[in-house]
């Protein structure tokens, strides 16, 4: 049973899974790749991998985050009222006035991020911005109040929509990029391919952890290609913007092996998919960073799928992008050339 | 209680069109007379046994929300607010914009800002709706300028409380509707009102006055709590569960002490609690109702919540029982009506 590419996205925006609290995104994930790999394996550090064996030749890993953003509960105060910490990066601006979902021992229960009503604000109040200090959560509109605890998970809730064929939900950084090789897993049955594949959906990439990295050194990886995501319609004045439906987004910089690049863009030129490229000067602040300098050290590519209002409840893509991202992906390992 | 379909339903100042027809559906058979008059409130009639007085019921169906100001050529929409709408409760929300079309309030990510652009809180000028539209023309074609945009936010009741947007005035509409439900015939008429326009400067019900004359008239609204943790507690203006809150005094208004004293005393009599409103920011119809014509003596109950105008706000339902149980009470006894005939 393969899901189309936008109810995938959807599907997997909806599960809630923190960095380090990955295993219902996990679970998931193993149910769709389990009939499409000839291995598929939890690893140490609580992510999948799912082999697809090739000719023996080399060995090439595809890798996706499956984490996202969050918050831990760091305070309670007055019995129902909460404060957080972030867990990855959250702007302060993108929570109030929102609804959270605690995972508690006991299950989860509801939240609601407040913010005082405009009427008893101080002018002063009106300029600025509530820092994760002051910010709360107002735990009473849930029935496990009591059950909440310093350390419980907490997610910003919010259903995936779709806007004029994009999809909108939280978490789609990176569960796009999961998708892209769930994707790329179904059409490479079509091939054969000389390379062991193993496509790895990794743990903890928000907080720079160790969740591929670890995975690119048990497997002995010679060729890793990373999937992730990239800031769409809006980028700093002097780089080129990147546009949502304007295909895949070829990286290249230090982190990325400049043999390996040049393939894949040749390999993108041959079979008629449109791309976009992106200049990483330093950097890429994905996981090609770490598994770059994995053991003997790995050649690494970075792929990233187009998206608008990144680490937002509202994080925007276009299926267009992840499936001409999968028909990159099992192109580069059926014609990859070494 | 009609609480969980009248926060559901879209009615910004100036577009209650959609929780007036929700209304009028379901009091008509209720009540002797019903009307709409030319600005767009909804008044019905219960008529008294003796119609030796004139009470006046009123509740507004407007909640706050925004207005597209500007189509731009990426194909996003800026926008003002109708109404005291908060920026900061904007960023990455869900809308509703005109009849059934959604967007989103993107905001530019993390990653991209500077150190101080972190700090430095949302502004109508830089917010945006995205609709998945690429270019001016795209958008055009399916949004105009002067659409309204409401927030987009499920009713949900959980551990004795309800959230969801617009409980401002919604709540107090669900009030009036629990009391003609009643369906008990008093002494005195007793008129309805559902007013527009209250969130833009309490417009609507400036011309109730001249059309129905009533003696008394009692605002039901839905008040801000402020009982936040940071908040100390001698500056909260209404705490969460103590019950009906009734006001001494507003922006511009001091309710008529002898209405006051009626609330009061209702309470008391008949065991309800009830919370005075500790603080006297913001205004109610009562104001407007005391200004228009001769004037009226009026007083305001409120139910109180977190929250207000922002996409989500809690209410205690508790305090909402409360709340309809002293309305209730303040029509049948009928005191309030010799108190300001004596």
């Amino acid at each position: 049973m393969n899901l189309e590419t936008k109810d995938l996205l959807m599907e997997l925006s909806r599960i809630d899974a923190p960095s380090g609290f990955e295993k219902e995104a996990i679970d998931f994930i193993e149910k769709q790749v389990k009939d499409l790999a000839d291995v598929v394996k939890k690893t140490r550090l609580g992510g999948l991998i799912a082999g697809v064996k090739g000719g023996g030749g080399l060995k090439i890993g595809i890798f996706a985050h499956v984490d996202e953003i969050g918050f831990v509960i760091s305070k309670i105060e007055d019995e129902s009222f909460a404060r957080l910490e972030t867990v990855g990066g959250v702007d302060p601006k993108v929570v109030l006035a929102s609804e959270v979902k605690i995972y508690t021992r006991d299950g989860p229960t509801r939240g609601v991020v407040g913010l005082l009503a405009p009427h008893l604000q101080k002018p002063e109040d009106r300029k600025k911005v509530p820092m994760y200090d002051e910010i709360f959560v107002d735990l009473s509109v849930g029935s496990l109040v009591k059950s909440v605890r310093v350390g419980d998970r907490v997610v910003l809730r919010g259903d995936p929509i779709e806007l004029n064929g994009k999809i909108v939900g939280k978490a789609l950084d990176n569960r796009a990029g999961c998708t892209s090789l769930i994707k790329s897993m179904e059409l490479l049955r079509k091939y054969r391919t000389l390379y062991d594949v193993y496509y790895i959906f990794s743990s903890q990439e928000e907080v720079g952890g160790p969740g591929a990295a670890t995975v690119a050194y048990e497997l002995n990886l010679d060729y890793a290609i990373v999937v992730d995501v990239t800031h769409a319609d809006d980028a700093p004045p002097f780089y080129e913007k990147i546009s949502l439906g304007g295909g895949p987004v070829i990286g290249f910089g230090p982190s990325v092996d400049k043999d390996f690049w040049k393939k894949i863009m040749d390999i993108a030129k041959r079979n008629g998919i449109k791309y976009q490229k992106e200049p990483l000067p330093g950097r890429s602040g994905t996981d090609t960073d770490e598994v770059q300098m994995t053991g003997i050290g790995v050649r690494t590519a970075l792929i990233s799928i187009p998206l608008k209002y990144m680490h937002t409840p509202v994080e925007v893509v276009d299926p267009f992008d992840v499936d001409e991202t999968a028909r990159l992906l099992t192109h580069i390992v059926v014609d990859l050339e070494v | 209680m009609y609480l969980k379909e009248l926060s559901e339903i879209p009615g910004v100042s100036g577009d209650e069109d959609k929780v007036r027809n929700f209304i009028r559906e379901r009091i008509e058979s209720k009540l002797d007379e019903i009307r709409i008059d030319r600005m767009g409130n909804l008044i019905g009639i219960k008529k008294g046994k003796k119609s030796d007085g004139r009470l006046l019921l009123v509740a507004h169906m407007d909640e706050v929300g925004l207005m597209v100001t500007k189509i731009n050529d990426d194909g996003t929409l800026s926008f003002a607010p109708v109404g005291g709408v908060d920026p900061r409760v904007l960023p990455g929300k869900k809308v509703r914009v005109g009849e059934d079309k959604l967007g989103i309030v993107g905001y530019k990510a993390i990653h991209l800002q500077k150190s101080e652009e972190i700090k430095k809180p949302p502004s109508y000028e830089n917010l945006r709706i995205y609709m998945g539209f690429s270019s001016k023309k795209e958008a055009e074609e399916e949004v105009e300028i002067g659409t309204y945009v409401s927030f987009l936010t499920k009713y949900t009741e959980e551990n004795g409380r309800a959230t969801g947007k617009a409980f401002d005035d919604r709540g107090g509409c669900s009030i009036l509707m629990d009391i003609i439900d009643l369906n008990e015939r008093y002494d005195f008429d007793v008129y309805f009102a559902f007013v527009v326009q209250e969130e833009v400067g309490l417009r609507g019900s400036a011309i109730l006055m001249e059309q129905l004359h009533p003696d008394v008239a009692l605002v039901l609204e839905t008040t801000t709590a402020g009982d936040n943790p940071e908040i100390p507690e001698y500056q909260w203006a209404t705490h969460l569960g103590d019950g009906p809150v009734i006001t001494f005094a507003h922006r511009g208004y001091v309710a008529d002490k002898r209405v006051f004293q009626v609330l009061i005393e209702t309470a008391v009599k008949h065991g309800i609690p009830f919370q005075m409103k500790r603080r006297t920011a913001g205004g109610t119809d009562a104001g407007r109702l005391a200004r228009r014509g001769r004037g009226v003596p009026a007083g305001v109950i409120s139910i109180p919540a977190r929250y207000i105008h922002s996409p989500l706000s809690i209410m205690d339902l508790g305090d909402y029982r409360n709340t309809f149980e002293l309305v209730k009470r303040v029509v049948e006894d009928g005191k309030i009506m010799e108190e300001v005939s004596g």
